[in-house]
């Protein structure tokens, strides 16, 4: 099985290269030979990937520890779930993951687009199947997750205790769903300018693609904060590691790019913007992988690889040097038709949008790779940790909020002021009703508690703004078409199911913003060492340590369990479960805290410690408003769905504009 | 047409010329220096007062904790020969055990003494930093004797481990 799982990698490493120069070849010289047999391609590089990595799950699950991988992340006593989730727990498995998501996208372009437009596809296929090259040449070449031990153990070491979580099984997943999946607009905007093919069709084309990348990579981010808040056990769920800003940076310039291509769609402006956007995007996805791959910057959770990292910088030195020397020849062919009319216009504000956006990138960016900028500079390094990015993102992001509730109802070209009293007077005074309402009963002592204090008015301005939409749309529904509520809003969304999804998506973000600046601001902690029977209190919660208990859980698991008693008002109001767990084969035990979620506060539990006379030190956190941002989370997935639904009003839409294309165009394989 | 044009681009400037103060303020409010525990004693200038992040690993044997505060925690740190006092007040780490790779940021105080007011341990995510380049685990729980379960004698439970 481990021979065909390393065979099947090189065959598809050849094949994969062998179809990106044929794919080149054929559309530049009108080859429909070649074509054909290029096309035969993303098949059977899926199908090699596809076995390869069978039979590497089947190794994770037969116990096969002749396999050093397999012996590094599992062993006997392993639960078969994360069995399964072991092969993208360390470096070689994830690579692997990797290519074959990437490979499997590529198959499902090669289906969509089939015999389509064959100005274009032959080249975007040749991109993907580049990137394919390069991730199947690290994975044959440098880190071979078939690597073997001449002498297999008897057992292997085990998954990190922290990796056994089903966060962390669903978390990089779907990370590398959204990193991997923005190669295919990639890919077709490499296409669209080696064609000559500039109008928005690349865009339309991939707009699917762009939006569900977005969405498994915004997700990716959440999980990884819920997976940080339950399982690390620091109270917190955002530190503003390199890692965790290597998945922000392309989540940012990802949605800058949602926002402009709409420009692009509309009004036929910043076409060298757009590709400029998801050129970066790409890049940064492929920076992302190179943070965590190397080890250059200190961070948490990398895996430490020197040469892994060169490759990834050769690679990502190419794409910019290629994409940048791309946008420049075709420089003439990317003139706007318009010009932007007014700052107060919905085009300027989406401009806006977009330098905001790039401006959190960028801050992200800068303080990730500072401590290398000063070391090169100054010889010495300098780091900067999460104040400077709270102090630098947090008034950009109020910025940003605040163009959230101001895009959506600013007049197209040009606002009058007639319209603008129109649209603005119900927002404006919501935001105000917000400010006098709150303004006593909120502390404004500090900073953050005046930033949570302008985020709170801000939110309310912007999802005033945003429900009005939705209020003004069912009700001129209803008018005409005599339908109920619920109906007319429906139907309205149903047949505008892009800006309907869209603020939706906005809903969410908001509910974000909003449980960000509270749990931030409001939040308070603290740590006490308890002989049994002691109790403490805090935010008004009575805490009673009652006892410690020790089970032997399952043969590789122990655990230590500290039973705290929550008093409110003098009634129990909840038991409080803190444990240690302590795992065989590893050398740390693992804090698993517990936590109390309400829609007000979360009431966060550790046990940081504990002592042979059964004293022990228990850490509480109370962070006010945090479910709001898992809830803002589903929110944006609910309208990501909407937007993202298939639309056949869209879709006959694109369907005539290709056919027009092809007459115009007739094809080489038609010739 | 041309007005126009001018005056979105110093519209433009604007909002990158507020990120760019915003981003460099915070770089000069909010920086430390990052040494490692060698690197900082061969420093000539003296570093005492400034914010710093310094890297070392626990000296073994080396933590003590006040027997009347038990959160109140003094330990050494080494690299390359060169040692430095750490005074730490604040629950420590699963992974803060004798000879773990640490980083703790705080103030040097005059005395030579560092106090720290935030202490990493390097996260064990750090998946395969050693099991690639080969080295093995001695794979034992730590402190064992400081986890063994009270009373209920579970030293079996938790058994050493070798691989």
């Amino acid at each position: 099985m481990n021979d065909i799982g390393e065979f099947t990698l090189l065959v598809a490493l050849a094949t994969a290269l062998y179809g990106c120069v044929a794919y080149v070849m054929s559309a530049r010289g009108n080859r429909i030979d070649l074509y054909l047999s290029a096309d035969k391609t993303p098949f059977i590089v899926w199908t090699c990937v596809m076995i390869s990595s069978i039979c590497l799950w089947k190794a994770f699950l037969t116990d096969d520890f002749s396999l050093q991988y397999v012996w590094a992340y599992s062993n006997r006593e392993l639960d078969t779930f994360y069995k399964i989730s072991s092969f993208w727990g360390g470096q070689k498995g994830s690579l692997l993951f990797w290519t074959l998501l990437l490979s499997t996208y590529m198959l499902v372009v090669y289906f969509q687009n089939r015999s389509k437009n064959l100005r274009v596809v032959p080249y975007a296929m040749a991109v993907m199947l580049a990137v394919v090259v390069f991730f199947l040449f690290l994975i044959n070449f440098s880190t071979n997750p078939f690597e073997r031990i001449p002498l297999p153990p008897e057992d292997g070491r085990g998954l990190n205790p922290l990796l056994q979580n089903y966060w962390m099984v669903i978390h990089p997943p779907t990370l590398y769903l959204g990193y991997v999946g923005f190669t295919v607009p990639f890919a077709f905007a490499v296409a669209a300018l080696l064609s000559k093919n500039l109008d928005d069709g690349w865009i339309r084309m991939t707009r699917k693609w762009s939006l569900i990348s977005w969405f498994f990579l915004c997700m990716g981010n959440l999980f990884g904060a819920s997976w940080a808040y339950v399982e690390l056990g620091w109270g917190g769920y955002w530190a503003w590691d390199p890692v965790e800003n290597a998945a922000f940076m392309p989540l940012l310039i990802a949605t800058a790019f949602l926002h402009s291509v709409m420009i692009q769609e509309k009004k036929d402006m910043m076409k060298v913007w757009n590709m400029s956007l998801i050129f970066l995007t790409f890049a940064m996805t492929i920076f992302g992988t190179f943070i965590t791959r190397s080890g250059l910057i200190q961070s948490v959770h990398t895996f430490d690889e020197a040469t892994l990292g060169y490759y990834f910088l050769a690679f990502l030195f190419v794409i910019i040097v290629a994409c940048t020397a791309l946008i420049i020849i075709r420089l003439p062919l990317l003139k706007s038709a318009n010009e932007l009319d007014s700052f107060l216009s919905r085009e300027s504000s989406f401009l806006f949008n977009n330098l905001v956006l790039l401006g959190i990138a960028f801050a992200t960016f800068w303080g990730t790779i500072f401590p290398i900028i000063s070391e090169a500079v100054r010889g010495v390094k300098i780091t900067v940790g999460p104040p400077f990015y709270n102090q630098v993102n947090v008034p950009i992001g109020l910025a940003l909020l605040a163009l959230i509730g101001i895009g959506p109802v600013i007049a197209w070209r040009k606002a009058t002021f007639s319209n603008l009293k129109k649209n603005f007077l119900k927002p404006v005074s919501a935001g105000i009703v917000m400010a006098v309402a709150l303004f006593p009963v909120i502390p404004l002592g500090s900073r953050a508690e005046i930033y949570t204090y302008v985020t709170f008015v801000l939110c309310a301005f912007v999802l005033t703004s945003i429900l009005t939409e939705f209020y003004k749309g069912t009700v001129s529904r209803m008018g005409s078409h005599d339908e109920s509520v619920v109906g007319a809003l429906t139907t309205m969304t149903w047949r505008n199911k892009r800006r309907y999804g869209g603020y939706t998506v906005h809903i969410g973000v908001v509910l974000i913003f909003a449980g960000i600046a509270g749990s931030q601001a409001y939040g308070t902690h603290t740590e006490k060492h308890l002989q049994l029977g002691d109790s403490f209190e805090i935010r008004g919660y009575t805490i009673k340590y009652e006892k410690l208990i020790a089970v032997q859980a399952t043969s590789i698991k122990t655990r230590i369990i500290a039973q705290l008693a929550v008093e409110r008002d003098g009634r129990r109001y909840w038991t409080a479960r803190p444990e240690k767990e302590f795992y065989k084969g590893q050398n740390q035990p693992v804090s698993e805290v517990d936590v109390l979620s309400t829609w007000k506060e979360d009431l966060y539990m550790i046990l940081a410690d504990f002592r042979e006379d059964e004293s022990a030190t228990i850490k509480v956190y109370v962070n006010p408003m945090v479910s709001w941002i898992w809830t803002g989370g589903w929110v944006i997935a609910f309208g990501t769905m909407i937007s993202m639904w298939p639309d056949r009003l869209e879709q006959r839409r694109r369907l005539d504009r290709v056919r027009r294309q092809e007459q115009l165009f007739p094809s080489p394989a038609q010739e | 047409m041309k007005q126009k044009k001018i005056r979105f681009l110093v519209g433009s400037l604007l909002i990158v010329g507020a990120i760019g103060y915003l981003i460099t303020m915070g770089i000069s409010n909010t920086s430390q220096y990052f040494f490692t525990v060698d690197e900082l004693m061969n420093q000539q200038v003296s570093y005492a007062g400034a914010g710093l992040k310094v890297k070392g690993n626990v000296v073994n044997g080396s933590i003590q904790r006040d027997p009347n505060d038990y959160l109140n925690v003094k330990f050494s740190i080494e690299e390359n020969d060169a040692s430095l006092k750490v005074a730490y007040q604040g629950v420590t780490p699963d992974m803060f055990i004798d000879g773990g790779e640490v980083v703790v940021e705080g103030t040097l105080g005059k005395d030579g003494v560092f106090h720290a007011n935030t202490l990493l341990t390097s996260c064990p995510s750090k998946y395969e930093a050693e099991k690639e380049a080969g080295k093995m685990h001695p794979g034992t729980f730590p402190q064992a004797d400081k986890y063994r379960k009270p009373g209920l004698n579970k030293a079996e439970a938790l058994p050493k481990t070798t691989i």
